[in-house]
């Protein structure tokens, strides 16, 4: 994960993991928890909007979650 | 998701919620449970290689980090045991937890749930399944992580043997007409192959690598490079040629039967195979599509319609990532910022009225203090673990000056370990934080925000790399590795007891953007920053809108481009929020994020241009090709030249007995070490025509690799089933062309090695169409320069990631789209350039933003006013003024990018990058020399 | 930060500390992920050190910088044990080049000491652009490194025109004046920079300031004979 992205989705985890407790209205609903699914939450989060990441598994991070580096810079895909 | 209803801006969208059975805001994640559980079950994180429990994590740093039971827990199929109940302190357990039904109401909805890897057991061909040593790609990136089920280190799954002889097979489940697997290229599996063999060389450089393929398509930015960086390896070999499994040996060993021209068909044995798959859709496609009311294209992928390509065939219903076909990371996430334009257009009202704020806790003042340091080590998994001592280290660091706590956490990049920090940071009064575990390129940014939930400034923070920088490079030599380890941690240490707090800026943001280039990738941005409700200016150095794009006509996948251009400059021209500057040119670029201040001469005269944002658009230029007589015939066209002729109906091309066509002219070469991705399709594409408009024409595409990726590739094996004639040579031995005199006429002939049939073909050729290169726009060195922001080695702009950031630059504000980036198709660039306007847009929405605090500043005291700084800095940020006490420089903070090449060339130490002054780094390298640390340290720091 | 910001002081500080060698690593040239190509300035620092290493009788190999990208992990790896291996074969420093332990510390703080002065003299060479690899290695030759030490500057107040002004103790960057009220002052040779500050803001008219170039600057007044030589009014009025 990159810098902006680090910070910022331990932020939109806070805000998409836990809310669905307050008031059920939101303005984007992302399916799918990969990455282009956590990219677009973040862009929107940062965009002013609220949003609900859902994902049919227990915990986001998609299929690159399980690579081990990603080409070509061989970082490290978390 | 169970049902919706609604239309775009109002959707009602009903959530199911499986039941966890576990409470989540009393599970900490300490997997106590997970020891006890009976229940084993194969672990679908690690792709089955290793075995998991009913209770368990998903995967180590997995978000959010709780255990969840799953269907194989014995209590629900059989309502015994319960022993995770009885084990768990915190009484996190709850089996009572049923199935919960929510009803969300939304505005938009974007549909990212990806891709599924292909499974070989489909086709029954590869002995997936049935052979222990075959594994797919997948199972291998598991196999090479230090947190997959062999910790990192490569073993086969028949006997848990390193393997030494290891063949990838290309296009598995991909490229295939047979039963069972699919007819498009996956795009992605070439590339990762190279990666897997360039990390499997990592692992063990006496590994030989053996890729069985059928072309290597490096259609991508630095994939070329790429893959000749793994070609050129020791003991990796590129065979061309599909492949069959014969069986196994005694010793398990995988034998592989190839046929190479040269040799004939050969069996070879291999201690290991990869099947290199390719992707499928995601196995709720149609459930999605059935729920949400959206087609399919006839593979199951998301149908979108190539010119709007984010969307739908629902409104208000869009689609991001792998859904809408095979795509790569980088394109998955500028689609992922386009989709979210394309919410943001349709709700621009309703922005800002839900979204919180993440709020800190107040800032505590701890000049005063001593400086009191925790250390965290991280084993990071296995991946530290396993080779650093990381108990000993701990305790080392405890006897380190100025440390008052130190410990080991298993990730510290968790969310449970992140929330341990600061409590103990408040708790034992600590100050300044030093964290062992991975590069800070990664992760500073979060822990920073750790010390800010601790009430610490964020720049009392030192990541010590004991991953990356040791546990990574001396796997096997555990004892030097933990000396090491200490050495690090003792010169962060050092750094970290001398840190100071910084104070970040916040810049007000100008709300209007600047788009350079009026191509379709300007065009596309220039309105959905609009649509977002920005003011935009568009800049075009042509006379008119539209770009390359103009001299296009048709596409392989039936955009109307003459339409879609049309339309898309009478909706600029309307567009009230957009402003457009034709035959333009920026005459002076000045400022910063937020706050840039443009100087354009166009038109419309001199213009002054204050913007918040600025996205370069700017496109690409066309090669001019030197070889094949182009240029000295009227016969010899481009590619684009061939595709004008066409539409214009011209006889002389219509009417040609037979069209050659050469592909990778001016690329791929020693020159330009890039493939320009877009014209083996235009060549598919031209040749396509040509055969519908014209069935007797002879057209003959000599190609090297065929990069018609994805879908393309059914437009490739159409063309050949119509006889379209595709040649392969290699680069080592190019076509030749020559124009020879025949019976009076003037023939044009070329000649070419085939290597399949090992001999050599000559033709005449009526018209011959050369597949020029792609090349950087020629003011891109200039555009460059005055936005400050870098040119990649090929000459494109050069992304701040290649992967994570794709639209956006190093510099700060600065955005970037189309083929300025690199070469690439009208979707690619539509999406991209929806891209940009989302991370636009997530600027602009900003009233303000913040600029980093590691910056330089000058000590007047000290400066003499030399002017070695202002040489240094290439972002103008230090300006020298006279002052009473004679000249002295001035940084102004905002300009400044922190590089510190100044206070290299300062002479009297006047000019300071702070976070990384002279004193700081000095204490690291005085640490970094004792190996008797503690005494050393305390005399420097007493 | 970026590799042009590490000092010719910290390459000289790791020797001090007794390291043997010192390997810089740097981004791949002309792959700049900014614009500043800040890596070319840490080559030119590197190639000057290295001439001063040789001018002082230490073997220049001890200090290397490669450039390599992020993903370039088997070059870094190949570029580093080679570097071990060449300090290795080389021996401790100062052992090695037969020089005491003690010989080593004073000739390298006798460097560190110049480092400011370096950095001015040399500044305009320090800042090229060396894309063209035939020219790094004759950027900075032995003999002009030599000719660098042989004309090490002092800076002199002569007590005869000293006014005792305070500006020239004023703008010293590194307060190595000593400038008393009514006190001629006199410039500490061991705090001494060498930027020549003093004598470019000593007032025209007094004149007081003088570089010596080859030869040891006259000892300062002894502390007793500090009174400044008032000139006469007549030459003195402003």
């Amino acid at each position: 994960m990159n810098q902006e992205n680090g910070s910022a989705l331990t932020e939109t985890v806070r805000l998409l993991c836990r809310t669905p407790g307050g008031p059920r209205f939101g303005d984007v609903l992302v399916v799918g928890g990969g990455i282009s699914g956590i990219q677009a939450s973040l862009d929107l989060a940062s965009a002013g909007f609220k949003v609900y990441l859902i994902d049919r598994g227990p915990a986001i991070g998609g299929r690159m979650a399980q690579l081990d580096k990603t080409f070509p810079t061989n970082d490290c895909s978390m | 998701m169970d049902r919706v209803a609604g239309e775009a801006g109002d959707f009602t969208v009903t959530l199911l919620r499986k039941p966890r059975y576990v409470l989540e805001e009393k599970c900490t994640g300490c997997t106590t449970c997970v020891e006890y559980c009976p229940a084993l079950c194969p672990d679908a994180f690690n792709q089955g290689l290793s075995q998991s429990k009913a209770i368990h994590i998903h995967y180590a740093q997995a978000i959010p980090l709780i255990a969840y039971i799953d269907d194989s827990c014995l209590y629900l199929k059989e309502r015994k045991c319960r022993i995770c109940e009885a084990v768990c302190k915190n009484r996190a357990i709850d089996f009572r937890q049923k199935p919960e039904t929510l009803a969300v109401n939304v505005g938009a909805v974007i549909l990212a749930p990806g891709f599924e890897p292909y499974d070989p057991r489909e086709s029954g061909r590869y002995g997936y399944g049935r052979l222990a040593n075959v594994v797919t790609s997948m199972d291998f990136e598991r196999l090479m992580c230090a947190t997959g089920p062999t910790e990192g280190e490569i073993r086969r799954p028949s006997d848990g043997r390193p393997p030494r002889r290891i063949a990838w097979v290309q296009c598995v489940g991909s490229r295939r007409v047979t039963p069972g697997e699919n007819r498009y290229c996956s795009a992605v599996c070439c590339t990762y192959t190279q990666k897997q063999v360039i990390l499997t060389k990592d692992h063990d450089p006496e590994a030989a690598c053996t890729i069985f393929h059928n072309d290597v398509r490096s259609f991508g930015k630095d994939f070329e490079r790429f893959c000749e960086r793994a070609a050129r390896l020791p003991d990796v070999r590129f065979i061309r040629s599909y492949v069959s499994i014969v069986g196994e040996t005694a010793g398990s060993n995988v034998v592989v039967r190839y046929a190479t021209a040269s040799e004939g068909v050969r069996e070879e044995e291999f201690d290991l195979v990869v099947l290199s798959v390719g992707m499928k859709p995601p196995a709720e496609a149609a459930r999605l599509a059935e729920r949400f009311g959206i087609a399919l294209d006839p593979s199951g992928f998301c149908r979108v319609d190539p010119a709007h390509p984010l969307q739908t065939s629902r409104p208000g219903v869009f689609v991001s990532g792998a859904f809408a076909g095979p795509m790569d990371i980088p394109e998955s996430v500028f689609a992922a910022s386009g989709a979210g334009a394309r919410c943001g257009e349709l709700l621009s009202r309703r922005r800002g009225r839900l979204a919180r704020e993440r709020v800190f806790p107040p800032e505590k003042d701890v000049a005063a203090e001593e400086p009191r340091v925790g250390v965290f080590v991280c084993h990071c998994g296995a991946n530290i673990g396993r080779v650093v001592d990381v108990p000993a280290t701990v305790e080392y660091a405890r006897g380190l000056p100025h440390v008052v706590y130190a410990q080991e956490q298993l990730f510290s990049c968790a969310t449970n370990c992140a929330k341990e920090i600061t409590a103990i940071a408040r708790e034992k009064g600590l100050n300044r934080l030093v964290v062992a575990a991975c590069s800070p390129r990664t992760l500073e940014p979060l822990f920073r925000d750790t010390l800010r939930e601790a009430g610490l400034n964020p720049y009392f923070f030192e990541m010590a790399n004991i991953r990356e920088h040791c546990s990574w490079v001396h796997s096997l030599e555990k004892d030097a590795a933990t000396r090491k380890a200490r050495d690090i941690v003792r010169m962060s240490v050092a750094r970290a007891s001398r840190l100071e707090p910084l104070k970040e800026f916040t810049l007000p943001v100008h709300k209007a953007a600047l788009v350079l280039g009026g191509g379709v990738a300007g065009m596309t941005c220039a309105l959905s920053i609009a649509a977002q409700g920005h003011l935009v200016h568009l800049v075009e150095r042509g006379e008119d809108l539209g770009g390359l794009a103009r001299r296009l006509h048709t596409s392989l996948d039936g955009m109307d481009i003459p339409a879609r251009v049309r339309d898309l400059a009478e909706r600029v021209y309307a567009n009230p929020r957009i402003r457009v500057y034709t035959r333009a040119r920026v005459v002076s670029a000045e400022g910063y994020i937020g706050n840039f201040l443009t100087r354009i001469a166009s038109d419309r005269g001199e213009s002054e241009i204050r913007h918040g944002a600025t996205v370069i658009a700017t496109g690409a230029d066309l090669y001019r090709p030197a070889e094949y007589r182009y240029g000295q015939d009227g016969r010899v066209l481009t590619l684009l030249e061939l595709e004008e002729a066409i539409a214009r109906g011209e006889e002389r091309v219509l009417g040609a007995g037979r069209t050659v066509m050469i592909q990778c002219v001016g690329c791929r070469n020693a020159e330009r070490t890039y493939c320009s991705r877009i014209c083996c399709s235009a060549a598919v594409k031209n040749a396509r025509r040509l055969k519908e408009l014209n069935p007797a024409m002879d057209v003959c595409i000599l190609y090297r690799d065929m990069m018609t990726y994805g879908f393309r590739e059914e437009a490739y094996r159409e063309a050949a089933e119509r006889g379209v004639r595709f040649i392969r040579f290699e680069p080592e031995r190019p076509p030749r062309v020559e124009a020879v005199a025949e019976g009076g006429a003037s023939v044009l002939r070329v000649v070419v090695d085939d290597p399949v049939l090992g001999r050599t073909l000559a033709m005449d050729a009526g018209v011959l169409a050369l597949a020029a290169a792609v090349v950087p726009a020629a003011d891109a060195p200039e555009i460059a320069g005055l936005f400050k922001v870098a040119l990649g080695p090929d000459g494109f702009f050069k992304e701040a990631h290649v992967k994570l950031r794709p639209v956006e630059f190093a510099t700060d504000g600065v955005f970037l789209c189309g083929q300025a980036h690199y070469p690439k198709h009208l979707p690619e660039t539509i999406k991209q350039a929806y891209g940009a306007a989302g991370r636009v847009a997530a600027l602009l929405a900003n009233d303000t933003v913040v600029a980093s605090g590691a910056v330089c500043e000058v000590l007047e005291r000290r400066c003499i006013g030399c002017g070695s700084c202002i040489a240094a800095c290439t972002y103008g940020a230090i300006r020298i003024s006279e002052t009473k006490a004679g000249p002295k420089a001035a940084v102004n903070p905002v300009l400044c990018k922190g590089d510190g090449l100044c206070n290299a060339k300062c002479p009297t130490g006047a000019i300071v990058l702070k976070h990384f002054t002279d004193e700081e780094l000095a204490s690291q390298i005085d640490a970094a020399a004792d190996a008797a640390a503690s005494e050393t340290l305390n005399r420097k720091a007493g | 930060m970026c590799s042009g910001r590490v000092d010719l002081a910290h390459v000289i500080r790791a020797f001090e500390n007794g390291m043997d060698g010192v390997y810089l690593g740097g981004c791949r040239l002309n792959e700049c992920n900014y614009i500043t190509h800040g890596n070319y300035d840490a080559l030119a620092m590197v190639l000057l050190a290295r001439r001063i290493l040789q001018h002082i009788g230490l073997h220049p190999e001890r200090l290397r910088i490669e450039f390599m990208s992020s993903a370039d992990g088997m070059l870094f790896a190949e570029g580093v044990n080679d570097f071990v291996r060449t300090v290795k074969a080389l021996g401790p420093l100062g052992r090695a080049e037969g020089l005491a332990p003690g010989e080593v510390a004073a000739r390298l703080a006798e460097v560190r000491k110049l480092v400011p002065w370096i950095k001015l003299a040399k500044r305009d060479k320090l800042a090229a652009r060396l894309t063209d690899p035939a020219g790094r290695e004759g950027h900075f030759t032995a003999e002009e490194v030599a000719a660098l030490f042989r004309e090490v500057p002092a800076y002199y107040i002569d007590p005869q025109k000293c006014q005792a002004c305070r500006i020239c103790a004023g703008r010293c960057p590194v307060e190595a004046i000593d400038g008393g009220k009514q006190r001629v002052h006199v410039i500490d040779q061991e705090r001494c920079i060498k930027c020549g500050t003093c004598l470019a803001v000593c007032p025209e008219r007094f004149q007081a300031v003088t570089c010596f170039v080859g030869v040891p600057p006259p000892p300062p007044p002894a502390e007793d004979r500090r009174t400044p030589v008032r000139r006469k009014k007549a030459a003195a009025a402003p």
